[in-house]
């Protein structure tokens, strides 16, 4: 899973859905059975692809994300950028398209912050089933 | 006409394996490829589209899109079943990749956010059946192969889940592509998703021995 994938899921319980603590998800606290993992995957850089990613991101959300994966390098808002292919802006670009396309997670748990329900990665892919009990 | 993807690494005990249905799925998406690269060609304000298909199996219509009606874009599957979650970056890969295609092991979109999706692609379990396995039951079996086929009353009961939640999960320029087949009633669906204030169209259909498959489009 890519780490922008993390802002774009949340918690699965319904009571959760209602309530802003169902996302982001959590990377905080690990398990023993399936420590994270983390693995960069090259991926060939865009920088007009990065660059329309961006009005897609909830960049409080990311920046949460990627402070409990270890990444403090991101600025606190969303950068302004005009033009993708001014050479000024090709070290934000990169730097992004690091941390959101090619840092992948290939194992570890996210943490619901309302419910505490624990969703494992594994090989590279989230589970979000539920076990019977909390489905409505 | 574009070629098919590669499959030959899929193994079809445990993944559904592309018929009739998956191959008329390619052949419309590749008739709407005009509609939808003009509408999702501006990416600056709205930012990149998102396309998320349910129910990936093999991989193969994600594939396909992501090769020759919209590279550009952010890729998102889900299936229940966890060979069908591996398979379908391991079809993605193996007919050349694409930037950006996660999977998440989930019921339908469950765990999703809301507002999220640009594009869906849906070729559900659609044909009638007394009952719907549970995908509770098929962990235990380890055995999806009826779960990707069989769709309840009417063939109903997956896609009737989806067309309900469209308006939380799409977003406002959001178009969705959904198979049916004769016994869904697919002119009623039609019917009500209009009166719901969807814009409704048939973009083809086929006869295929008993069965005539349709593709429709739901679009704001």
């Amino acid at each position: 899973m890519k780490l922008l994938t993390a802002n774009f899921v949340q918690c699965s319980v319904k009571a959760c859905s209602a309530t802003p603590k169902c996302f982001p998800l959590h990377f905080d606290q690990q398990t023993a059975d399936v420590p994270l993992e983390l693995a960069h995957e090259d991926v060939d850089f865009s920088p007009e692809f990065i660059y329309n990613i961006l009005p897609r991101i909830d960049w409080p959300a990311l920046l949460i994300t990627a402070r409990e994966l270890g990444n403090n390098m991101l600025p606190e808002t969303t950068p302004e950028i005009e033009n993708p292919n001014a050479p000024e802006n090709e070290q934000i670009l990169r730097d992004l398209h690091t941390l959101l396309l090619e840092t992948q997670i290939i194992q570890g748990s996210m943490r619901c912050e309302n419910c505490n329900h624990i969703y494992f990665i594994r090989d590279s892919i989230p589970n979000f089933l539920l076990p019977g009990h909390l489905v409505q | 006409m574009f070629p098919t993807p590669s499959t030959s690494h899929v193994d079809y005990d445990q993944v559904y394996e592309p018929s009739e249905d998956s191959f008329l799925f390619l052949d419309l998406l590749q008739e709407e490829r005009s509609f939808i690269q003009e509408r999702f060609s501006d990416s600056s304000k709205l930012g990149i589209p998102t396309v998320l298909e349910l129910g990936l199996g093999s991989g193969i219509i994600t594939t396909f899109f992501h090769n020759y009606i919209l590279p550009q874009a952010l890729f998102l599957g889900t299936d229940v079943n966890p060979h069908a979650c591996k398979t379908a970056l391991e079809t993605s890969r193996a007919n050349n990749g694409t930037r950006y295609f996660d999977v998440l092991r989930t019921n339908i979109w469950d765990g999703l956010r809301p507002n999220t999706v640009d594009v869906l692609l849906f070729n559900p379990p659609y044909v009638p059946a007394d009952n719907l396995g549970s995908y509770e039951s098929s962990i235990k079996s380890d055995d999806w192969l009826d779960f990707a086929l069989l769709g309840g009353e009417d063939g109903m009961q997956v896609t009737k889940i989806v067309l309900d939640q469209l308006d939380f999960v799409m977003r406002d320029r959001g178009v969705a592509y959904i198979l049916f087949c004769f016994r869904n009633k697919p002119e009623e669906v039609a019917k009500a998703m209009t009166d719901r204030g969807w814009s409704v169209k048939k973009i083809g259909e086929r006869k295929i021995r008993w069965e005539i498959l349709s593709i429709w489009r739901f679009s704001r």
